[in-house]
């Protein structure tokens, strides 16, 4: 083989690797579009898409903070605890007054922004690892509710938030605030020198300290802006369940995290995105759903979404370390 | 002398023949209830109905009191735990000092693995006898019998372990009361022009309270299978969240055919009834409610149709009196049914749910409560405006 050739082959290799890791998501996605059309011609009537959509929006709003902090090499499994602590203060400071709504949502906010600066802060400054300090923080949060509610949260959900539950077509709030929400911080990752300094941190954080980067301030700022992002979603799911539960976030953590993942942003940070998270969440979310309109066993269901996700890391690991 | 040894023999003949039809009777009473094939299906059934004939002697812990109790308990997790605590320190409250000197407690957070270490530092407190609400049947059967070993009586209250060592469990059979649910649905459904279309939501895969109550559900619609088609059976995880996402992927696959709709637990029955509500259908009968009040007054206000089963947090009073009574030395029946015990624990339907609503308690207060108004007002379970 001639060295023309060769480079010819390499380079073909080369680009079909790139291919996959920046479109793999978009082609999986096309492709379990195509096999639900085959089998479950019913996921592309207005009802169905309607429900999916709704769906989605509450793993997808998680999901934003996740690939976020994801990016800067973070994880955060507090999640779960963030949404029960934002029902519990929903129900109880608004007690089903309508007028009390914002001023609720807006103290659930701040306690969300503390417990993301306590992830970030141990992060950061006490050098913790991500998965440890943010679990610890779960526990915590977990524990403070309990306390505090004594294991029977009490109140009343407003009425306003049923405004949830409603879709027009195949739009509902949830999902145009996931759209929202997802535009801003698109446009923040990519538009913003903010953004620029995120990847920066998440690819090398050597070098970007040495770059003269506030790397800490950085990662804290993704942490408590991620924080935010999941008391929305708590919100949401608040509005959507009608009253607190104590399950109401069962899985959401890890399924962001796989949503992420799927969609293409590494775990050490500095490389994938939101768009990708937005495929990685209709991923999951599709598949959940024609597994129950195929009537699938929860077993079955469990390895499909498994193998789904331990494909999807594979591939890109594979792909991004030979490209 | 013979006429004597005659009469003693036909005395005796005739004795043995009165015990023989009534304990005859018992056991035809027992095992009547339940078909051959559901007893050969189900190892639950099994091992409950072995024991509903099978007294324990507990002479080996008579002692005089007062008694210090061990509570290894399901703690805060939820408002049924709540309330099942808060009705066992009112009862020891009410007993007095002189029958329970000290009730230990250990808060399991819901959590098996919080649980098994924790039930070791209640035994290391020499408790009198043992209360547990296992939080996982195979999980806590080793720490049931150490205690057994340790010569500590073990009451199993509201749940299973593995383990046959034990001295008595109190609760219901759940396997009959998947079993009624599932009846009282096809009862309900019109399946005079072919089979009615349900559906099945059942609690979380895996865990006993679900699985067995699954078992009898399925039984019933299997002998009945010219009267129900199942069109699905998927968990809902005992989450209204998890309830209401499924159930709203069946309106849209299944719509209007679907009939009626067998639940494992009132949260999923809440979601299942949201979901009909947001997309504006008739819901069908639906076999699954509970007295939880949230539920009780989304039915009662939406006029549904549904069969109920309970499930007491108040059976802790029966449990504590069940463990006095070990240690007494009084002969202890392995299997203590609640139903009868517990005043109104029995399963009722729509016809009677209004009766059982409070309206100043909260959404999720949990009935029967058998302790005083001031305790719930307490706890915050009362409406207060």
């Amino acid at each position: 083989m001639t060295v023309a050739k060769r480079y010819e082959a390499v380079s073909a290799g080369w680009r079909l690797r790139k291919l996959i890791v920046d479109f793999g998501v978009y082609m999986a996605l096309g492709i379990l579009l195509l096999a639900s059309w085959l089998l479950t011609p019913k996921l592309y009537e207005v009802d169905t898409i309607a429900v999916v959509m709704r769906q989605a929006a509450q793993l997808g709003i998680v999901a934003i903070g996740q690939t976020m902090i994801l990016l800067v090499a973070g994880l955060d499994l507090s999640v779960g605890g963030v949404i029960v602590l934002t029902s519990v203060i929903v129900a109880e400071v608004s007690n089903g007054r309508d007028e009390m709504l914002l001023p609720a949502i807006l103290i659930a906010l701040g306690f969300g922004a503390l417990v993301g600066l306590g992830n970030g802060l141990l992060v950061t400054k006490r050098r913790v690892p991500p998965f440890v300090a943010t679990l610890g923080m779960l526990v915590l949060v977990q524990g403070a509710t309990q306390a505090y509610t004594r294991g029977v949260p009490g109140g009343f959900v407003p009425q306003a938030l049923d405004a949830v539950n409603h879709s027009w077509g195949f739009l509902s709030i949830p999902l145009v605030l996931w759209l929202g929400l997802n535009a801003v911080f698109i446009f923040v990752l990519r538009g913003t020198a903010y953004g620029r300094r995120v990847y920066a941190v998440g690819s090398n954080i050597e070098a970007a300290r040495l770059s003269g980067l506030s790397v800490d301030a950085v990662r804290i700022s993704i942490y408590v802006l991620g924080s935010c992002l999941v008391v929305i979603s708590g919100v949401v799911l608040t509005g959507y369940v009608g009253y607190v539960d104590r399950f109401i976030a069962t899985g959401l953590e890890l399924d962001s995290i796989a949503a992420a993942v799927v969609g293409g942003t590494a775990f050490v940070g500095g490389r994938g995105g939101l768009l990708g998270t937005i495929a990685g969440v209709l991923i999951i979310q599709i598949l959940g759903t024609v597994a129950v309109l195929m009537g699938l066993d929860i077993e079955v269901q469990f390895i499909i979404k498994g193998l789904v996700i331990l494909a999807a890391v594979t591939l890109y690991s594979v792909a991004s370390v030979e490209s | 002398m013979m006429k004597k040894l005659l009469y003693g023999i036909l005395a005796l003949s005739l004795l043995l023949a009165v015990t023989a039809v009534v304990f005859g009777q018992d056991e035809g009473a027992a095992e009547s209830e339940f078909t051959e094939e559901q007893i050969a299906a189900s190892p639950y059934l099994q091992s409950m109905l072995a024991r509903l004939d099978e007294t324990y002697d507990t002479s080996e812990f008579a002692k005089e009191g007062p008694y210090r109790i061990a509570f290894a308990a399901q703690g805060t997790s939820n408002a049924w735990s709540a309330l099942m605590d808060a009705h066992a320190y009112w009862y020891v409250e009410e007993l007095g000092e002189d029958v329970i000197s000290e009730l230990l407690y250990g808060d399991a957070r819901g959590k098996a693995d919080i649980q098994v270490p924790q039930v070791e530092d209640l035994l290391a407190q020499e408790p009198d006898a043992l209360i547990i609400v296992p939080m996982g049947a195979a999980a806590l059967s080793a720490p049931v019998e150490r205690a057994m070993m340790q010569g500590v009586p073990v009451v199993l209250c509201a749940s299973a372990v593995e383990t046959d060592n034990f001295v008595t469990e109190v609760g219901t059979n759940l396997f009959a009361a998947g079993a009624s649910l599932a009846q009282w649905l096809v009862d309900a459904v019109d399946s005079e022009e072919g089979p009615a279309k349900i559906l099945m939501m059942t609690g979380v895969p895996g865990v006993t309270t679900s699985v067995v109550m699954e078992e009898g559900a399925m039984t019933v619609f299997g002998a009945n299978a010219d009267a129900v088609e199942i069109l699905d059976n998927q968990p809902g995880n005992w989450s209204p969240a998890e309830g209401k996402r499924l159930m709203e992927t069946w309106l849209v696959q299944h719509g209007d055919e679907i009939d009626g709709i067998w639940s494992g637990g009132a949260q999923m029955t809440q979601g299942i009834i949201s979901a009909y509500l947001d997309a504006g259908l008739d819901i069908p009968p639906i076999g699954g409610g509970e007295w939880q009040n949230g539920f009780l007054r989304l039915a009662i206000e939406n006029d549904v149709s549904y069969a109920a089963w309970q499930y007491p947090n108040a059976m802790i009073t029966l449990c504590i009196d069940t463990a006095i009574q070990i240690l007494q030395g009084e002969p202890t029946a392995r299997f203590i049914d609640f139903v009868g015990r517990i005043p109104n624990s029995e399963p009722f339907t729509d016809a009677e749910g209004e009766s059982y609503f409070r309206p100043e308690w909260s959404d999720d207060v949990h009935g029967p409560i058998t302790m005083p108004d001031e305790k719930l007002a307490e706890l915050g379970f009362l409406v207060t405006d």
